[in-house]
């Protein structure tokens, strides 16, 4: 005959108490620690964002034509190029995630700046990146764009035109070539090129820019570079940012115009067609209309006996 | 009615005072353990939070730093080739006036906190307006306390004598002010 142990397994209250308290307290110090790893890695995102933002001031140009700097992460990094056309400006919105233990940190931390425009692909990624900025004259100066390029991208121009060759090797960016350019880089191709061969075609008489399949439009070497960096949608949005600000410096001219006809000045330069084309723009194949009327409103102010600008 | 007394007897008695004490004793141990938890997440919290701090102080100075040494460049500022070939660090005084007068549509364009230009020579101590310009030594574009940084620039405008129209420039100083 089999005798069971009928006693059974007993806890008492305190130890029962002190599991439940103990689980809780060590889920909360869990908890707690990995939030304090995420905020960390949150702050260091919006700090990056932020030392870009600074980084990008010096890249104003005065008279030089265009310049190029090397940004240095410590660790690999992504950047998320973003865009709003809201307000007066729109913004850039750059979002950084670094590579932290083999992981991409997830960041929901924007950083915004109204007076910048940055030209690049969605996401950029490495250690080290190029940043070249050139100023766009729409006839007046109106921004200085600004290209990133990760220096694990090379980019070949493959006959391009001498005053880009000239430009590019002015700049002397390690991964923007004009020869000897390795297999895997991406290929620009301008006019004479078969297109099956190139990544990337660049026509100079329509000023246009295909790539992926679509294609955008430019006015001015500045645009051609954006299009040529940028994947198509940022591409248009910046182009109607670019146009905003336009329209609000040729707010400041007319106001400026005023001003200056209490000094004597004639008022020889007629902003009013200009303005209305530029407020009227709706994507980057409208940019040629809006450049014939820049054209017009340069030749204006080129002899006007007051410039404007 | 039944009424039951039930004895426990003195060593139950003492069994389940001690009981008592040890969860007791518990109870306080949990509490203190929760606190010093919550105070060392308090402190780490503080440490990483005050580094952030600082940091953000140190790039808004930076920024505003660099941003000084570049804004008289900017197509709000500068003087373009309106006074004859293109200068660097020559800010248009009549572009300004414009500017001030539309400066409400520029809120936190620049990420700074105050923006002004002041005339060095000659010396005018008036905040310029619409009815005293260009008559006056001050152009306040944004209103700001904090701390100054300044750069030295060009104040170009045009001027009426005798019937002609000249340029005029004279010596000011671009201030950015930041973390106010």
């Amino acid at each position: 005959m089999n005798h069971k142990n009928k006693k059974g397994f007993q806890i008492s209250f305190a130890w029962l108490f002190a599991i439940i308290a103990g689980g809780f307290i060590l889920f909360l110090a869990i908890y707690g620690v990995t939030r304090i790893m995420d905020t960390g890695g949150e702050i260091t995102s919006a700090k990056t964002g932020t030392e870009l933002r600074v980084l990008l001031n010096p890249l104003e140009t005065g008279f030089e034509s265009g310049r190029t700097v090397l940004l240095t992460m410590p660790v690999e990094t992504r950047i998320h190029n973003r865009y709003s056309t809201s307000g007066n400006f729109g913004a850039q919105i750059i979002q950084i995630s670094q590579k932290s233990y083999g992981k991409w940190s997830q960041t929901e931390i924007d950083v915004r700046f109204p007076n910048k425009y940055i030209f690049s692909d969605s996401i950029i990624e490495g250690k080290k990146f190029f940043i070249f900025s050139k100023p766009f004259k729409f006839p007046f100066k109106v921004a200085d764009v600004i290209y990133l390029t990760s220096s694990e991208k090379n980019y070949c121009f493959i006959d391009a035109p001498e005053r880009i060759e000239d430009e590019l090797s002015d700049l002397n960016q390690k991964n923007l070539l004009v020869e000897n350019c390795p297999a895997e880089s991406v290929k620009i191709c301008f006019d004479t090129v078969a297109f099956q061969e190139c990544d990337i075609n660049v026509n100079e008489n329509l000023g246009s820019v295909k790539k992926q399949g679509n294609i955008v439009y430019y006015e001015t070497d500045a645009l051609m570079y954006a299009a040529i960096f940028s994947y198509r949608n940022a591409y248009e949005h910046q182009v109607k940012r670019l146009m905003q600000r336009t329209n609000e410096l040729l707010l400041l001219y007319d106001t400026k115009a005023i001003l200056l006809s209490d000094q004597g000045c004639p008022q020889d330069v007629n902003l009013f067609v200009f303005r209305s084309i530029v407020n009227n723009i709706q994507d980057s194949a409208d940019l040629m209309g809006v450049a014939n009327a820049a054209n017009d409103v340069k030749r204006e102010n080129d002899r006007a006996v007051c410039r404007l600008w | 009615m039944i009424v039951l007394y039930v004895d426990y007897g003195k060593k139950m008695v003492t069994k389940n005072k001690k009981a008592q004490m040890k969860m007791q004793q518990m109870i306080f141990m949990l509490i203190a353990l929760t606190l010093f938890f919550v105070l060392v997440g308090l402190f780490l919290i503080m440490v990483v939070f005050s580094g952030a701090k600082e940091s953000a102080a140190l790039l808004e100075e930076r920024d505003a730093l660099l941003l000084v040494s570049k804004l008289a460049n900017s197509p709000e500022f500068s003087c373009g080739g309106a006074f004859g070939g293109v200068k660097i660090n020559c800010v248009d005084s009549d572009k300004i006036m414009a500017l001030k007068s539309n400066i409400n549509r520029y809120s936190n364009f620049w990420g700074v906190d105050g923006i002004k230009i002041k005339k060095i020579y000659p010396e005018e101590s008036s905040v310029c307006t619409f009815e005293n310009y260009p008559y006056c030594g001050e152009i306040i574009l944004l209103t700001g306390s904090g701390t100054g940084v300044s750069n030295f620039v060009a104040l170009c405008r045009k001027e009426n004598i005798e019937e002609q129209i000249h340029d005029k420039c004279e010596l000011a100083r671009i201030i950015v002010y930041y973390g106010g």
